[in-house]
């Protein structure tokens, strides 16, 4: 297998901001690494307030690191070329909308110099693949929140970007609206793009990421492919429903599962893995009590997540 | 590059065309100018001194009032809508980005100034008061001190929210039409406050340079040699705050 | 990587160094540009100032301020002194447009027209401002003093001199704001002998009590060495005629007039001159001012303002 290109690569990416009358700082990114490979969509996640927006503005060049690297397509970021091969679409973005929908793309294809009969084509195309076309000519004031985030992700793809970066694409959005941007961020990695986006929502990047980042409180807490993530942390539970097992048989299986809850009748017993079923399963059979059923849980992107949050002693 | 700024002030020309305080200003000062007709059949006497009075002041003031209420917009509402994180995230630099707001507030005001100067010329033209070069002199001095004024405002506009930006715009130009004086009280104080005010001097803008309005009305020519240094003083200046501007600019985060 | 920041730290280096090129470009043009312009312009700017009715609604109720700015303005033309005939009836529009912003700006008063007078010569418009400031200003004596110090001086009028004296004394209160003691001292003095030298040195002295304006104090000062002599005139005159007298004929000398006892002392001379007298005439003179001042002969009351200088 050839190795993939990293196109974006941060290294212990830092910001701290000053707030307050009197300066007190604030870390937002607390040494941040980071690789992008060319051809994934990675999703880039952590609950409200991790750092996600400070590290795509650092990225875009709207705020400076206070120390720390990063690279876009190998060079520094804030370096034009760089930014040529680059799309971006803000967080909750706000257009001028006195444009109409072909007037606000024809700015942003001005901006990298396009002109001319390609732009004009290059606009038709895009209006197309985000679903546009009927609001041509609408003013962008007039745009529902779904269409201003297509026309949005249309102006990030002006320049035909190698790398789509978009900042919460989903957030604010009806689940129609979710599963539209879900199936465009798919058509553009079928297109070979490369697509990094920043979400709280993990059904989203669930389906959606070759890769996932997990970030809280300005730091790091996993990288990697999802099944790889979970499937580290997966120390998969296993659920027994029991029926008539009684006190004697309770105190015998206690010391096999994790947990154990009392219903009248039935017990839900939590076993920690694998090994712990066959022993139980004796022991229900020993206790003449009734298996009504066993269920492997797995663990999933959002458990990890919870987890992960809890540790750092965060809020989801 | 040259391409990309034309962008985006004529983009900025568009967005400041849907400025209702423009069409505002606008019509107020062509009422005022208007208006000169009617107070000039009250007066007795010199009615042409009245009209130009009222007239220059008119396009003086509302385009001052344009400039800065207009200026300080320009980037500080950018930031604030975020409409600036898309441009900024495309390969234009941000001198570019700021010269290109700069400019297409400066074609909204010469296209206002056009408009305003039509009204007074038709008004002169009207009452029959002789159109002198030394107007048109005067017009586009008046035109160069909206540029530094709007100029000074982006430079607040850069750093500092809409309102500070423009109470600190307001208090140059006026410290600016005084200028004249700082330096004098400071030749009757010591060596310190005669520094401290002759530095202020030299280094606020001196709009009074850019007044001909007595001159016109009195008949005072100014010889093209000092119209030309005018010029170039304006200019100077103007590209001096746009340099500050883009000092600024270039280390902010936009948050 | 090294290599481009050494790039960034470069171009941030051209900023600076365009900013610093730029700034002093601008210096230098601002410095060409006030080189031409020297003295005209500020007096224009007073030339140019709308007329004060015109000007108040136009303020917005700041026109104390509005006063106070013009005010500094003709301060800075005052300084100058290179000021000509007609840069006058500028001064005075400018004193006219602050005094009508605020009516009750007595120092403007007070030193423009006194300005307007000693420096200008130009008494009618001094008294036009005073006269409209006497009547918003009833608490000011300074106002009343100053008209009478006008006809006095300038007038030769020293009864209508008087009366403002009397005026002046008549405004209650105590110095420091109220009238000193000497003012009434001089009404009463201007009525009974309004020629007398003694009496204009009294009132000029009065005047430099009140004036901290050097330029102003100058000419008060001029004026004061110029009375003097006049009164050493006449005392010697007195002596001269007592001498005449006693002895039938005409002294010798003014040193005889001492011997003599007719005379009690020399009096100097305060342009550093001397007294010289004419043993065949009797006349005598200083050797720095032939011309006599008529303002204080009864003979010819009214008195021209050259007299003075």
């Amino acid at each position: 297998m050839a190795i993939p290109t990293v196109i974006l690569k941060t290294e212990v990416l830092r910001k701290t901001f000053k707030v307050g009358f009197w300066g007190k700082q604030v870390t937002a990114l607390e040494g941040l690494n980071l690789e992008v490979r060319q051809g994934e969509v990675f999703g880039f996640l952590g609950p409200n307030g991790a750092g996600k927006t400070t590290t795509l503005k650092m990225l875009m060049g709207l705020i400076y690191p206070t120390s720390g690297k990063a690279w876009l397509f190998g060079k520094d970021i804030g370096n034009a070329e760089a930014k040529a091969r680059l799309g971006f679409l803000p967080e909750s973005p706000y257009f001028y909308d006195y444009l109409t929908g072909i007037e606000f793309l024809q700015f942003y294809g001005h901006l990298f110099g396009l002109r001319g009969g390609s732009l004009h084509r290059r606009i038709d195309e895009l209006l197309d693949l985000v679903g546009m076309t009927h609001a041509r000519d609408l003013q962008l004031r007039k745009f529902s929140k779904g269409m201003l985030q297509r026309i949005g992700i249309a102006q990030a793809l002006i320049n035909d970007p190698e790398l789509v970066v978009l900042d919460e694409p989903m957030s604010g959005l009806d689940p129609i609206g979710r599963k539209e941007i879900r199936d465009l961020i798919l058509r553009l990695k079928e297109t070979g793009k490369t697509i990094f986006f920043s979400s709280h929502i993990l059904h989203d990047a669930e389906l959606l990421c070759d890769r996932v980042s997990i970030l809280v409180k300005g730091r790091l807490v996993a990288m990697g492919r999802i099944s790889d993530l979970i499937g580290a942390a997966s120390m998969q539970s296993i659920e027994a429903v029991v029926e008539g097992l009684g006190s004697d048989g309770l105190a015998q299986v206690r010391p096999l599962t994790i947990k154990v809850t009392v219903h009248g009748e039935r017990a839900l017993l939590v076993l920690n893995g694998q090994e712990q079923v066959d022993p139980i399963l004796d022991k229900i059979r020993a206790a003449k009590a009734k298996l009504i059923s066993l269920t492997p849980q797995n663990s999933s992107l959002e458990d990890l997540f919870m987890r992960e949050v809890r540790e750092q002693g965060g809020r989801a | 590059m040259i391409a990309r700024i034309v962008s985006i002030s004529l983009n900025t020309f568009r967005e400041n065309l849907r400025e209702k305080l423009l069409y505002n200003l606008l019509i107020f000062a062509l009422l005022m100018i208007g208006s000169s007709i009617l107070l000039s059949r009250l007066t007795l006497g010199d009615y042409h001194r009245l009209i130009l009075d009222l007239g220059l002041a008119s396009i003086n003031i509302f385009g001052v009032l344009i400039a800065i209420f207009v200026g300080i917009g320009l980037v500080s509402k950018e930031i604030d809508k975020k409409t600036i994180y898309t441009i900024i995230s495309k390969p234009v630099p941000r001198y570019a980005f700021l010269v290109g707001k700069y400019l297409g507030l400066v074609i909204t005001l010469m296209a206002n100034t056009v408009v305003m100067i039509i009204g007074l010329l038709v008004v002169l033209h009207v009452m029959d008061v002789p159109i002198t070069v030394l107007l048109f002199k005067s017009l586009s001095l008046i035109f160069v001190e909206l540029m530094v004024i709007t100029a000074v405002a982006l430079v607040f506009s850069t750093f500092t929210s809409s309102t500070l930006s423009a109470i600190f715009t307001l208090a140059i130009y006026v410290i600016g039409h005084l200028s004249a004086d700082l330096k004098t009280f400071g030749e009757k104080m010591d060596t310190v406050g005669r520094g401290i005010l002759s530095a202020l001097y030299y280094i606020m803008p001196n709009l009074e340079r850019f007044n001909l309005k007595g001159h016109v009305i009195n008949h005072v020519d100014l010889s093209a040699d000092d119209l030309l240094l005018t010029f170039a003083y304006g200019a100077s200046y103007t590209v001096m705050l746009l340099v500050l501007a883009s000092m600024i600019f270039q280390r902010r985060d936009f948050q | 990587m090294k290599a481009r920041q050494l790039h960034s730290k470069s171009q941030n280096l051209i900023t600076w160094l365009l900013l610093s090129l730029l700034l002093c470009m601008t210096i230098m043009l601002q410095y060409q540009l006030q080189q031409r312009e020297g003295h005209v312009q500020k007096l224009e700017q007073l030339r140019l100032l709308p007329r004060g009715e015109v000007l108040k609604p136009a303020l917005l109720g700041y026109h104390h301020l509005g006063a106070d700015i013009i005010w500094l303005k003709i301060i800075q033309v005052l300084g100058e002194r290179i000021v000509g005939e007609k840069d006058y009836e500028w001064l005075y529009h400018a004193l006219d447009v602050a005094t009508t912003l605020d009516t009750k700006y007595i120092y403007a008063y007070d030193a423009g027209a006194t300005v307007l007078a000693e420096l200008a010569g130009r008494v009618d418009l001094s008294n036009q401002l005073l006269e409209k400031g006497l009547e918003p200003n009833p608490g000011s004596w300074r106002i009343p003093f100053v008209l009478g110090f006008n006809h006095f001086f300038h007038l030769g009028d020293h009864l209508r001199a008087a009366d403002y004296m009397a005026r002046a004394a008549r405004v209650p209160g105590f110095p420091p704001a109220g009238p000193p003691p000497y003012v009434a001292r001089l009404a009463t003095r201007l009525y009974a002998q309004g020629q007398n030298p003694e009496v204009a040195i009294e009132f000029l002295e009065g005047m430099l009590q009140q004036t901290h304006e050097d330029w102003v104090r100058d000419q008060l000062e001029r004026r004061k060495k110029r009375v003097t002599v006049e009164r050493d005139l006449q005392t010697i005159e007195r002596s001269v005629q007592r001498y005449i007298e006693k002895n039938g004929r005409n002294p010798l000398s003014l040193l005889d007039l001492v011997v003599n006892g007719v005379l009690t002392r020399m009096p100097i001379e305060p342009y550093g001159g001397e007294y010289r007298l004419n043993s065949k005439t009797g006349e005598v003179t200083s050797s720095t001012h032939a011309e006599r001042m008529r303002v204080y002969r009864s003979s010819d009351a009214m008195a021209k303002k050259g007299d003075i200088e």
